[in-house]
């Protein structure tokens, strides 16, 4: 058996390819169309948008599709796609206040202005398998209308009531229960598709790093940071889901234009904060944040424990322990789905002449080990 | 309550559609000018997060964008999403709300009837959450 550089099997690529694409559709199921996905796949196409950071529900239905529901394959077409097209500015400001809210919790306290909304939820459900969902049919579609309906009218339709509401972080800055928050002191915010991250970062770059990462891996580094390898002690001031206006600047006035409403989830989440390198300031809590495409909670909530922590780091105000999670460094380089998981999957890939190499260093290595034995 | 803009970005394409047939019939076809488009593009999202109220970039959205000129006159259509006929008719609305003299006034009122449609929409939409609205006891 020797060990060679090898080239070619672009026959076997595509038929590999192939075999893969008859496979989807050799069981004789009804081909997937792509409202079906963004009606009824909801998370899936939220998750394909935020870390492919492209917002386009039929397309990202198309890329969930093709990636037989892979979500990191999904937002890796995604990603792809966005290269192809060209940015023509950027957006106006958009603020979660201008969010027109269909859900709105927070567990900080009871009693919020507007009152808590739970909107389109399931954490309240008991995680049993639901047996009548595999026996839906066309019927159904007229069952749901006929039950939102009398949700709209359990909910009183109010002219001018569309779901704005003040943010609960706004009520603990005045009542001065908030940290400071770091000063930022660029013009313009850092763009991850410009400009290579370099550490320490700008908040800007933090948060643009965490909104298209990986939900899984954001979601470990915060759990452990929660659990024991470091010392945040979170709570949910608040997370609203809705619809977003976006908004561009006329290119002829420089006037506002709506451009339509974007899905987008946004949390802020409070913790302890003790005042370990200015022990003359008053104890206060800290606040991050968490914004996503789509519903996207346990994303939003773990981006902002995770922001939080790195900066009460950055700042030495963290009181124990501040564990992986709280070095941005790590977590930020590591935390993106399509770049983690190329790097992984690469490894399937030939590698021959690098394995020849390391099989000729184990063969020294052992002659070696030979001649050192008496 | 909202903008023309708001308005016409979020009501049905169609209905868009139809609006801007009304404009366009009032003019011989030459009158129209393509500058770019229709074609699809990105805009890059910035967010003003809720810490320091600084701003990001949350990543991008897709949008359909036309530019074009009516009778002499710049008109701007862009709206999330593949959307060349909706886009389109936002850019002739644009150039047409926007001429010396306002000889379109006559869409107003009934954009004005569109927003109040969009507005009853949202109303409904919202009326759904508030009926999970929690009421808590307290012991």
């Amino acid at each position: 058996m020797g060990y060679v550089a090898v080239r070619g099997g672009t026959e076997a690529v595509l038929r590999a390819e192939e075999l893969a694409a008859c496979l989807r559709l050799l069981g004789g199921s009804s081909p997937l169309q792509l409202p079906q996905i963004s009606d009824q796949l909801r998370h899936a196409v939220s998750r394909a948008m935020h870390e492919g950071a492209l917002y386009a529900p039929l397309l990202a239905a198309l890329a969930v599709k093709q990636a037989e529901g892979d979500s990191i394959e999904a937002s890796f077409l995604l990603r792809a796609y966005r290269t192809t097209l060209t940015r023509v500015m950027a957006t106006l400001p958009a603020s979660g206040r201008a969010m027109a809210c269909m859900r709105r919790i927070s567990a900080s306290f009871k009693d919020i202005p507007g009152g808590q909304l739970l909107g389109p939820a399931q954490d309240y459900q008991i995680r049993l398998l639901q047996p009548l969902l595999a026996l839906e049919d066309d019927d159904a579609l007229a069952q749901a209308l006929m039950r939102y309906a009398a949700l709209v009218a359990a909910g009183a339709p109010q002219a001018g009531a569309i779901g704005h509401f003040p943010k609960v972080a706004a009520y603990l800055r005045t009542e001065q229960l908030l940290v400071d928050p770091p000063l930022e002191t660029e013009a313009e915010p850092f763009d991850l598709t410009r400009q290579a991250l370099a550490f320490p970062c700008p908040r800007s770059a933090r948060l643009q790093a965490l909104a298209q990462a990986d939900s899984s891996s954001l979601m470990t580094f915060a759990y452990s940071s929660v659990r024991g390898y470091g010392d945040a002690h979170p709570t949910l001031a608040e997370l609203r889901y809705g619809y977003l206006p976006i908004q561009v600047a006329h290119p002829l006035t420089g006037e506002a234009v709506t451009i339509g409403e974007i899905e987008a989830t946004e949390c802020e989440m409070v913790s302890k904060a003790h005042s370990v390198s200015n022990s003359s300031a008053p104890p206060r809590f800290n606040l991050g944040y968490g914004f996503a495409f789509g519903q996207s909670e346990v994303k939003v909530m773990s981006m902002a424990i995770l922001d939080s922590v790195m900066t009460q780091a950055r700042l030495g105000s963290l009181s124990g322990a501040s564990g992986p999670a709280a070095n941005e460094e790590f977590v930020l380089l590591h935390c993106d789905g399509i770049e983690a998981s190329g790097f992984t999957a690469h490894y399937k890939l030939p590698h021959y002449v690098t394995f020849e190499a390391d099989l000729r260093v184990l063969d020294r290595a052992r002659e070696h080990h030979e001649a050192q034995e008496p | 309550m909202y903008s023309v803009t708001h308005i016409l970005s979020c009501s049905p394409a169609q209905v868009v559609a139809d609006l801007a047939e009304v404009v366009l019939a009032r003019y011989p076809a030459a009158a129209v000018t393509l500058i770019t488009g229709p074609r699809m593009a990105l805009v890059q999202l910035r967010v003003v997060e809720g810490v320091a109220e600084s701003q990001f970039n949350a990543g991008e959205v897709l949008v359909s964008e036309v530019r074009l000129e009516l009778a002499g006159q710049f008109g701007f259509g862009m709206v999330i999403g593949r959307a060349f006929k909706h886009a389109t008719a936002l850019a002739v609305l644009d150039a047409a709300l926007r001429m010396p003299g306002d000889p379109h006034a006559d869409l107003r009122p009934r954009i004005a009837a569109l927003g109040q449609a969009l507005a009853a929409e949202q109303e409904r939409r919202f009326a759904a959450a508030a009926a999970t609205r929690v009421a808590f006891d307290t012991f």
